[in-house]
């Protein structure tokens, strides 16, 4: 499952602003790397652009072999999972079906198979049992962003991308969570970018990167 | 009279050019061709995401989002459809019972039936109440998924909203109509009977449903199913369309219901008035 991750020559431009020009970036397999944010920033749209996710982007970002930027939506869905800071579900679904939505949609497992992925993740992530009945507009901050995360989760992507992990959270929580993510991150040798600002978070980095004039630069730990 | 630049940055600025008034008479006809050339994309659309139904797990997946937009639009809208056959049929029968004598009554009662509701009454008001209850709600359902931007999310899941709202809708909304289509007209039936029983005790029922039989002929029922399946079938496809043009503020959501609606009403009653006139002039 080891992926690496490299992007070369990055644009990501608005009608209104230029946001990133010239991003080039090299992470290891097994690295969990932090963009630490500012208000306005722009890291969440890196962190979409990165994902494949926009249109407005130049540039190559590759997954192992695969250009994210040219992938097809299926392809992407199979190896990028993406965590959002706010919202993300499907108001359609339960939080059981918002969580097994990718695996209904992109492999041929069978209905056990998938509860028992569902309620595996659920357990690791330590959410309530009980919340997979309710629907997202049930569900506080915190709690939509953790499921949103085993959502993500769910299809073992070999790059994860989370937006804001912490609004909302007590320390402890982040601090259980990042040690679950590193331990993933390490043990299946993928990629895992996040984008915050907590010390907490930002301390268990393995590299923590700064948005600056449209440029990625490299802060001192 | 002088513009200064503040005016001449106004929307409904068109200057004082020869090209003013015809731009005026332009923009409205351009909007409706555009909105008409999206319509055919967005059906061209569904029937191309048709081909995922092949897939047997995303079979299942439609199949239940069908059932569940059948049982909201189809099942749910019957006693509204239902409530309103009644009064229509009482009244039409009462009002004929009192016009006509009561040989020609029951000579024509079933050419009456046939013409007034089958063909007409009955493909207006169930498209009217499918318009009033169930597209409307889905215009903003649609407008609340995209302020909330959950078509994003779908899209980044590498799962097409097509397959998921529209298409549902776009299989579901011509059968709903034909559903009530059929009720409005079975409803209507029983609501004539029970007048012309309270004032005639020895009429057959059986007599009356038969000389209603004997009118509809496969031609008035290949009319019905088409104004149905077309009818519903725009109905659905106006419904996104317009709930997929909302961006980012909710009085846009009202705007989508009211400007679905509006187009709804008129592609109907000319899909109707169209589907009559090529059916029934001689």
């Amino acid at each position: 499952m080891t992926a690496s991750l490299t992007i070369e020559n990055l644009r990501l431009e608005y009608p209104d602003a230029l946001l990133f020009d010239d991003i080039h970036l090299s992470v290891q397999p097994g690295s969990l790397i932090v963009f630490e944010t500012n208000v306005l920033d722009g890291a969440t749209s890196l962190l979409k652009g990165i994902g494949g996710m926009l249109s407005n982007i130049d540039g190559h970002v590759w997954l192992n072999d695969i250009d994210l930027l040219r992938a097809d939506a299926h392809q992407r869905a199979r190896h990028v999972g993406f965590v959002y800071e706010e919202h993300g579900l499907i108001s359609l679904y339960n939080v059981f079906q918002n969580i097994g939505l990718p695996l209904e949609f992109h492999t041929n497992l069978l209905a056990d198979e998938m509860a028992s992925k569902v309620f595996n993740i659920v357990d690791r992530l330590r959410i309530d049992r009980e919340l997979l009945d309710k629907q997202p507009h049930e569900l506080n901050d915190v709690q939509t962003r953790m499921v949103n995360l085993a959502r993500a989760l769910i299809i073992e992507p070999n790059l994860l991308l989370i937006d804001e992990l912490e609004g909302g959270m007590p320390d402890d929580m982040i601090d259980w969570t990042m040690e679950m993510l590193l331990e993933r991150t390490r043990a299946t040798q993928t990629v895992t970018l996040i984008t915050s600002s907590h010390e907490h978070i930002l301390r268990e980095a393995d590299r923590v990167l700064k948005i600056e004039n449209c440029q990625l630069s490299e802060r001192q730990t | 009279m002088n513009l200064s630049d503040h005016d001449q940055d106004q929307p409904g600025y068109h200057g004082l050019t020869l090209l003013g008034p015809f731009k005026l008479m332009i923009n409205p006809l351009a909007s409706i061709v555009s909105t008409i050339l999206e319509l055919i994309g967005l059906i061209s659309v569904a029937l191309s995401a048709s081909r995922l139904l092949l897939n047997k797990k995303r079979r299942q997946i439609f199949l239940s989002l069908f059932f569940r937009q059948i049982y909201n639009t189809g099942v749910r809208a019957l006693y509204i459809n239902g409530a309103v056959a009644i009064f229509i049929g009482a009244l039409l029968i009462s009002r004929l019972f009192d016009y006509l004598p009561q040989q020609v009554f029951s000579e024509q009662f079933g050419y009456f039936f046939m013409v007034v509701v089958f063909r007409e009454l009955g493909p207006l008001i169930s498209g009217i109440i499918l318009i009033a209850r169930s597209a409307t709600a889905v215009t903003a359902e649609i407008g609340y998924l995209r302020l909330r931007r959950e078509f994003q999310v779908l899209n980044g899941l590498g799962i097409s909203p097509v397959f998921l709202f529209l298409l549902p809708v776009f299989f579901a909304f011509p059968l709903s109509l034909l559903l009530m289509f059929i009720y409005f007209d079975l409803v209507v039936f029983l609501s004539s009977y029970a007048v012309i029983w309270l004032s005639d005790p020895s009429a057959d029922f059986v007599v009356l449903l038969l000389s209603i039989l004997d009118q509809i002929s496969l031609n008035e029922i290949a009319i019905n199913a088409v104004k149905a399946l077309l009818g519903g079938m725009m109905i659905g496809v106006i419904s996104i369309h317009f709930g997929a043009k909302v961006e980012d503020s909710f009085s846009e959501v009202s705007d989508a219901i009211s400007n679905s609606t509006t187009t709804q009403l008129m592609v109907f009653f000319i899909i109707n008035i169209l589907l009559s006139l090529l059916a029934y002039t001689q």
